[in-house]
């Protein structure tokens, strides 16, 4: 059985893995390049902006989310790398489970249910919590979602900032707008204390904050940590830019082209082609879309591209009143999940709130923000050092993760503008819709009351000449991208108006999957890649059960 | 030298001794010969030279962060679970 897997990022090396393992031959297309660990981290240290992509390189032919290009209301920011590893190489590593709720956010709030429930996913969780490797506590976790019984996490949760204890120390047990507030520790995909059974990969987690968007320590997963342990049986492709899937006159999925380039800086490139009997198409929810567009499958339902999601996430910021030390270890270990389901969600989108270690980093520019404006206003020798050392020492960032619902008008679409390799660059068109801005306001509402709880000294502003500003009732606000695009391939119960199946199998082709958080008819308020990992292993499992089906299916369609 | 020690020193509020230490007075002072005061203060706590991080050092260097009292990002490994600990005093 010959598999091609297009993208070496999270979901595809995850389902190229399994496949391996149970004796498919697995080749693994992938469009960017790789950047040495070393490397990367000295990018990192010498880029002026350390914005998420900054360590690694990219290449001409196969540019990242910089080329996208947007021609909607609101722009989308969110961003995703094109190298082998993937987003990833990129992402926090912040691992919490989907709501129960999020499941059926149709019936309860605005969007689409999914055709599954947490129930039928929850084995899964498990199995994505252990072969990523995530540190948690079972009986904590239980506190806001179900946890099987007996499970345990392959590693204990790791220890909480003196940030959260702080935080933790006022405001557990208080209330807000009728809800009771609990600092919970949040699942992490970096290296804690294995429980007994468990063999991390890489060292544990050392503190050096910079896991967005590199760990010098390795001690948070990447898709690299997978691709070490794929069996022989897999071949990856690196510098191969996949531009058509051809199907038969039954739907069936029969090759793959793809442009190979060797040169970085140009688009110079030579044409090929490979055969399979199944295809997954794993290359990050905008790049699927734009795959199955200008191959002109998989949408008689006319949803591929639409419905696309992301978290805008709201960041407020402040300082306590006493120094709580930032940027010493990882960027988030708690969050308040009080204002993630419940009644109001048929009203407001629903939102997690993570408590941001990290000061006033992203959302300011700290501290070279602070000692700017201090250096503007005259301080100089040690009355500045002192003042940098009080203002900095003190900072934290409240982030709040809105829910998006799937909105078929938000969606990626073909642009005229071309590549360098000749292929269009994906267009998007991305709004909010009152639910979110009433979301957002809901959640700047919590932060006040949060900050005035802690005795907090608020700094947040928005102003209008900011990216992405805009006013609410009257009200100023401001989103940023959390990275996580998702829905443009959405699955659901029916061909009709969905893509994919409950196995992410497309309607139209049945050897054809699209995997990764394009499948998801909803985001729920969780950092979704957990449960984009549980599905592709829930969707690997399905290959590898139904691999007899697949032949046979094969064989009977051959001339 | 000494005198761009010593000016450096002025203007940041860190010793001539923590200056030297960083092992960057050598770089800066050939780099921000025709430095404003506000631009070699940037260049000291933040790495910055107009517009440019000029070496890895200079980032894990800056003045900003040592007034803080913790490493910049990607550059120092406090240790596991150092974070969970009350704040060393820094100034
Ligand atoms: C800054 C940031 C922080 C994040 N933090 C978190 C977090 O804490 N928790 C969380 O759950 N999620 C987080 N995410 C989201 C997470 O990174 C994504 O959900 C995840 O990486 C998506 O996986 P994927 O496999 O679909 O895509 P990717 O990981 O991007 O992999 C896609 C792969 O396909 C390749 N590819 C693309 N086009 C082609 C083509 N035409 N031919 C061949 N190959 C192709 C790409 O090069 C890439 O290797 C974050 C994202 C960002 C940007
Ligand atoms: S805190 Fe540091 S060591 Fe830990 S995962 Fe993040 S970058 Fe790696």
């Amino acid at each position: 059985m010959k598999a091609v897997v297009v993208g070496a990022g999270f979901a595809g090396s995850l389902i190229a893995k399994v496949l391996g393992d149970n004796g498919f031959r697995v080749t693994v297309l992938e469009a960017g390049t790789e950047t040495g660990h070393d490397e990367a981290v000295h990018r990192f240290r010498t880029a002026l902006v350390k914005s998420p992509l900054a360590p690694y390189r990219t290449t001409v032919a196969a540019p990242s989310s910089d080329y996208l290009i947007n021609t909607g209301p609101f722009a989308y920011s969110s961003p995703y790398l094109r190298m082998n590893g993937g987003t990833g190489t990129v992402w926090t590593g912040i691992t919490p489970r989907m709501h129960p709720e999020d499941f059926r956010t149709a019936d309860l709030g605005r969007g689409r249910n999914w055709p599954i429930s947490y129930d039928d996913l929850e084995p899964y969780y498990r199995a994505a919590e252990w072969e990523i490797g995530v540190a948690a506590d079972a009986d904590e976790q239980r506190q806001h979602v179900p946890v099987a019984d007996g499970y345990a996490y392959p590693m204990h949760a790791l220890p909480r900032t003196y940030l959260d204890h702080a935080v933790a120390s006022v405001v557990d047990g208080q209330r807000i707008d009728g809800r009771e507030l609990l600092i919970t520790g949040t699942p992490q995909a970096r290296n804690g204390v294995p429980v007994s059974g468990y063999r991390p990969d890489g060292h544990l987690c050392a503190g050096y904050a910079s896991c967005v968007p590199v760990c010098p320590e390795n001690a948070k997963y990447t898709p690299r940590r997978t691709q070490k342990r794929w069996s022989p049986h897999i071949e990856l492709r690196t510098r191969c830019v996949v531009n058509r899937l051809h199907a038969d006159e039954f739907g069936r999925v029969t090759k793959v082209s793809y442009q190979r380039y060797e040169d970085d800086t140009t688009g110079r490139h030579t044409r090929h082609e490979v055969e399979a009997d199944v295809v997954v198409l794993a290359a990050h929810a905008i790049e699927n879309a734009k795959l199955l567009l200008m191959s002109g499958l998989a949408n008689s339902s006319d949803q591929v591209g639409r419905n696309l999601m992301d978290h805008p996430a709201l960041l407020t910021w402040a300082l306590m009143p006493q120094p709580i030390g930032p940027f010493r270890g990882p960027g988030s270990t708690t969050s308040i999940d009080a204002f993630r389901a419940g009644p109001e969600r048929a009203t407001r989108a629903p939102f997690r709130i993570e408590l941001g270690n990290w000061g006033w980093g992203w959302s300011a520019g700290s501290p070279d923000s602070d000692t700017a404006e201090f250096v503007a206003a005259g301080l100089r020798g040690y009355a500045l050092r002192k003042a940098v050392a009080d203002r900095v020492g003190r900072q934290f960032t409240l982030q709040f993760e809105i829910e998006q619902e799937a909105d078929p008008a938000n969606r990626v679409t073909l642009s005229e503008d071309r590549d360098a390799l000749g292929n269009p660059r994906p267009s998007i068109h991305y709004g909010l819709s009152d639910y979110v801005k009433d979301g957002l306001l809901a959640a700047k509402r919590v932060s006040d009351q949060l900050f005035e709880l802690l005795k907090a000294d608020d700094y947040t502003s928005y102003k209008p000449d900011e990216e992405r500003y805009f006013e609410h009732n009257g009200e100023p606000l401001r989103y940023w991208g959390a990275g996580h695009s998702g829905g443009t391939h959405v699955m659901g119960a029916s061909k009709h108006d969905s893509v994919v199946d409950q196995w992410q199998r497309c309607w139209d082709h049945p050897n054809l999957y699209a995997v990764g958080c394009g499948s998801m008819p909803s985001l729920g308020t969780s950092n979704p890649s957990l449960t984009m990992a549980a599905l592709a292993l829930r969707t690997a499992d399905h290959l590898v059960s139904h691999r007899a089906e697949e032949v046979r299916c094969t064989m009977s369609k051959a001339p | 030298m000494d005198a761009f020690v010593e000016l450096s020193a002025e203007l940041t509020g860190f010793s001539a001794e923590e200056l030297r230490s960083t092992g960057l007075v050598e770089q800066y002072a050939e780099l921000a010969q025709d430095a404003t005061d506000a631009e070699l203060i940037q260049l000291w706590y933040t790495g910055v030279w107009r517009g440019q991080i000029p070496s890895a050092r200079a980032y894990a260097e800056g003045l900003a962060w040592k007034a803080v009292g913790v490493a910049p990002p990607g550059t120092g490994a406090p240790g596991f679970g150092s974070w969970e600990h009350r704040p060393r005093r820094s100034v």
